[in-house]
């Protein structure tokens, strides 16, 4: 789908993209609720007619490529041992262990099953644990499922693999990172969300300063090629002073790369954050402050804001690929590899092949029972039709690039843009009156203030919202 | 919309294909390729009527088998063909590629069986011509059996071109003369001879070159490197013509 490097029909110019601006009065304004659009389609529109037979002709489609995509793997490890209050990802608290090797037995069939699919000349280079909580399993078990992921696909060696795990600093044994540097993992990111005790104890967290620091030191030692850490705002009890402190912690460890997410309060859909009291929520105009005093620490060291929760130093190769205009959008957030087929295994997890979109059971009985039957465990789908490919690539610029260039997609799509986008190119220029983007003679790019509602400007060529029930369906605040 | 359909000309996009089925020889757009190029006006109603069936074909649906009896040449109306053959051993030998006005099965003629299979690689048409109602008409009209004799030539030098390329040594001038060729042949049928998408997999095309998939891919990447083609998915962007055409050497007409 996206544009990349050389050998793609489109080369993105290489543009600076535009330093990011603070905004109040324009955030508040538009506070209203939007996807993140890791996906476009986003999620809810996958279909439960899509499974099994329509993923394996997409998979065989993407091996008939003169030059077929490399290959990016995500691997769900769905347990964790300990339920975060905020937490909206698909996960299972368990402390029975027995539970990983299980899960392991299943992953076995579904990354032979998945393996089987995928010619053996295309190369990973990309592979990502996530959960839930990816040190959940040990390192035997974590040395099991590399051994297993290299017998079904063909792992990549050089050194611009980007071969990451999610971790969370609490339950890191010694040793453990250095574990995960010989497997050839080279990034970690650790969850980190704030530091301050308060907010800890709201949100069930309990992870000292000395934890993050101690796991960072381990990561640095490993040879790990890049650290990044999360931060969330907007969590209760969090103020803005308490969270300077906590961004000044954080950037002394100096990170490659910082998330900072909005925490999104939607109790009525994940369970876990109704034991987070609203009254402990900060007001709409704290958490403005919130993300505030965050873009002020962080421009201020040296760290560039990428896009949508993404920041980076100037040296990451996040940053390296916006300047270059190679920059993609995927399901794990921003990536250097975007022009990759994108395999998920495990619970609940998406894969992203040829122009479809897979994602699996998210229950585990179910996952088990289909994979016990020697099937692909897929839950529902969809197909892109040559629209949906148009608009995702035109989101993806705007969330990659900043801008688009009209051109680029008329060739590509066979289209006269003003013609086919009427009511969008409206949408937008209402933005444009209110300062979110530029409009131009070749296309339009996203200013400094509006970098922040990246989503708001990417909304306008979603069609899902050319409906007006759509707008009803539950999508977390864009700020 | 997208540059999806091969090889349909971007104006006809608009589904016009199953109206083209319909239609007579004389309007036919692939006419001046196909057989009835030198046939008079007044006599082209009497092609019309040996152009009995207009088949449409599923990707991957055979037009015909290996070893079945030859009854009729098929001329490529819309989409695209693979011809190929089993040998003893069970390998498969893909051996042509047929697109809009190409003619297939004439190596039928001879045996009176067809000597390989034809597969439509995507959403494909083609007219069915009777080979004995064929061989009536021609008798009455000299142009048609004229042109018949040069259709079948095309194909003579077609394939010769194939034996020159699967004798080239350096694989990166196998890959050129074929897209060169490809480029031409679309180019003679009106259609971007520049900007087009693959009809084939990159096995298929890997098997007709006479190379691994790797290497294919490899030097699709190389080509694109050098600036002389763009890649994209299956759509392929001729950046440099005159670059491909040196590579491809004097021998690829």
């Amino acid at each position: 789908m996206p544009a990349g490097p050389s050998q793609t029909c489109a080369v993105p110019t290489p543009v600076p993209i535009a330093a990011v601006e603070f905004d109040a009065d324009l955030l508040a304004r538009y506070d209203v609720v939007g996807p993140r659009y890791t996906s476009y389609p986003t999620a809810p529109s996958f279909r439960d007619d899509f499974g099994e037979a329509e993923y394996r002709v997409a998979a065989r489609e993407s091996n008939e490529d003169p030059i077929p995509r490399p290959l990016s793997l995500y691997v769900h490890v769905p347990f964790c041992e300990s339920p975060c209050f905020y937490c909206g990802c698909t996960r299972l608290i368990t402390r029975e262990h027995g539970n990983a090797a299980r899960y392991l037995d299943h992953l076995e069939r579904e990354i032979a099953l998945q393996g089987a699919l995928f010619d053996a000349d295309r190369p990973v280079v990309q592979l990502h644990l996530g959960g839930g909580t990816p040190n959940f399993l040990d390192i035997d078990e974590l040395a099991r499922l590399t051994e297993l992921l290299a017998d079904a696909f063909n792992l990549e060696l050089e050194d611009d693999r980007d071969y990451s795990v999610e971790l969370d600093p609490r339950y890191l044994v010694p040793g453990f990172i250095e574990g995960l540097a010989e497997l050839g993992f080279n990034r970690v990111s650790l969850g980190v969300q704030d530091l301050d005790p308060d907010v800890q104890q709201a949100i069930n967290r309990i992870q000292p300063a000395s934890q993050t620091g101690d796991a960072v030191a381990a990561a640095r030692d490993a040879g790990m090629r890049s650290v990044n850490l999360d931060l969330i705002y907007g969590l209760p009890k969090q103020h803005p002073e308490s969270f300077a402190r906590t961004l000044e912690s954080v950037i002394a460890l100096q990170p490659e790369r910082i998330a900072l997410y909005a925490y999104a309060h939607m109790p009525e859909r994940f369970k876990a954050q109704r034991q987070i009291s609203a009254d402990d929520l900060p007001t709409p105009a704290v958490k403005l402050a919130l993300l505030g005093t965050a873009i002020r620490e962080l421009t201020r060291a040296g760290y560039r804001y990428i896009g949508m929760d993404h920041f980076a130093l100037a040296n990451d190769s996040l940053a390296r690929a916006q300047d270059a205009g190679t920059l993609q959008r995927n399901f794990q957030g921003y990536s250097t590899h975007g022009q990759c087929d994108l395999v998920g295994l495990g619970m609940s997890a998406i894969s992203r092949v040829d122009s479809c979109y897979a994602q699996n059971l998210r229950d585990l009985p179910g996952y088990y029972q289909k994979l016990t039957q020697r099937e692909l465990p897929i839950a529902r789908g969809l197909k892109l039709d040559a629209e949906d490919e148009l608009r995702a690539e035109l989101i993806q610029s705007i969330m990659c690039r900043g801008r688009v260039q009209f051109r680029d997609f008329e060739d590509r799509f066979g289209i006269r843009f003003d013609g086919h986008f009427g009511r969008e190119m409206a949408a937008l220029a209402m933005l444009a009156a209110d300062g979110l983007v530029q409009l131009h003679e070749y296309g339009f790019s996203v200013t400094p203030r509006g970098r922040l509602l990246l989503r708001v400007v990417a909304m306008a060529f979603d069609a899902s919202f050319q409906r007006p029930e759509a707008l009803a369906r539950s999508f977390s605040r864009v700020i | 919309m997208a540059i999806r359909e091969f090889p349909l000309p971007r104006v006809d996009r608009s589904g016009v294909d199953l109206g083209l089925l319909q239609t007579s020889c004389a309007n036919c757009g692939l006419h001046q390729l196909c057989l009835p190029a030198s046939i008079g006006g007044d006599d082209l109603p009497r092609l019309d009527k040996v152009v009995e069936v207009k088949k449409s074909l599923d990707r991957e649906q055979a037009l015909y088998a290996a070893g079945e009896a030859f009854r009729a040449l098929y001329v490529v109306r819309s989409g695209a063909f693979k011809t190929s053959a089993v040998d003893s051993q069970g390998e498969i030998q893909v051996l042509g590629f047929h697109l809009p006005g190409e003619i297939m099965g004439l190596d039928a003629i001879a045996s009176g069986r067809h000597q390989c299979g034809a597969e439509a690689l995507m959403k494909s048409s083609a007219c069915e011509v009777p080979y004995d109602k064929l061989e009536e008409v021609a008798q009455e009209l000299p142009g048609l059996q004229k042109q018949l004799m040069r259709v079948i030539s095309r194909e003579v030098q077609h394939d010769q071109r194939h034996l020159v390329m699967i004798g080239r040594k350096v694989a990166l001038e196998r890959l050129a003369i074929f897209l060169h060729s490809l480029s031409q042949r679309l180019e003679r049928i009106s259609r971007d001879p520049h900007l087009f998408v693959l009809p084939m997999s990159r096995r298929d095309l890997a098997n007709y070159l006479g190379l691994v998939v790797e290497t294919v891919s490899r030097l699709f990447s190389r080509l694109s490197e050098q600036g002389v083609i763009a890649v994209e998915r299956k759509t392929i962007r001729i950046l440099d013509p005159a670059k491909l055409r040196e590579l491809a050497g004097e021998l690829s007409l």
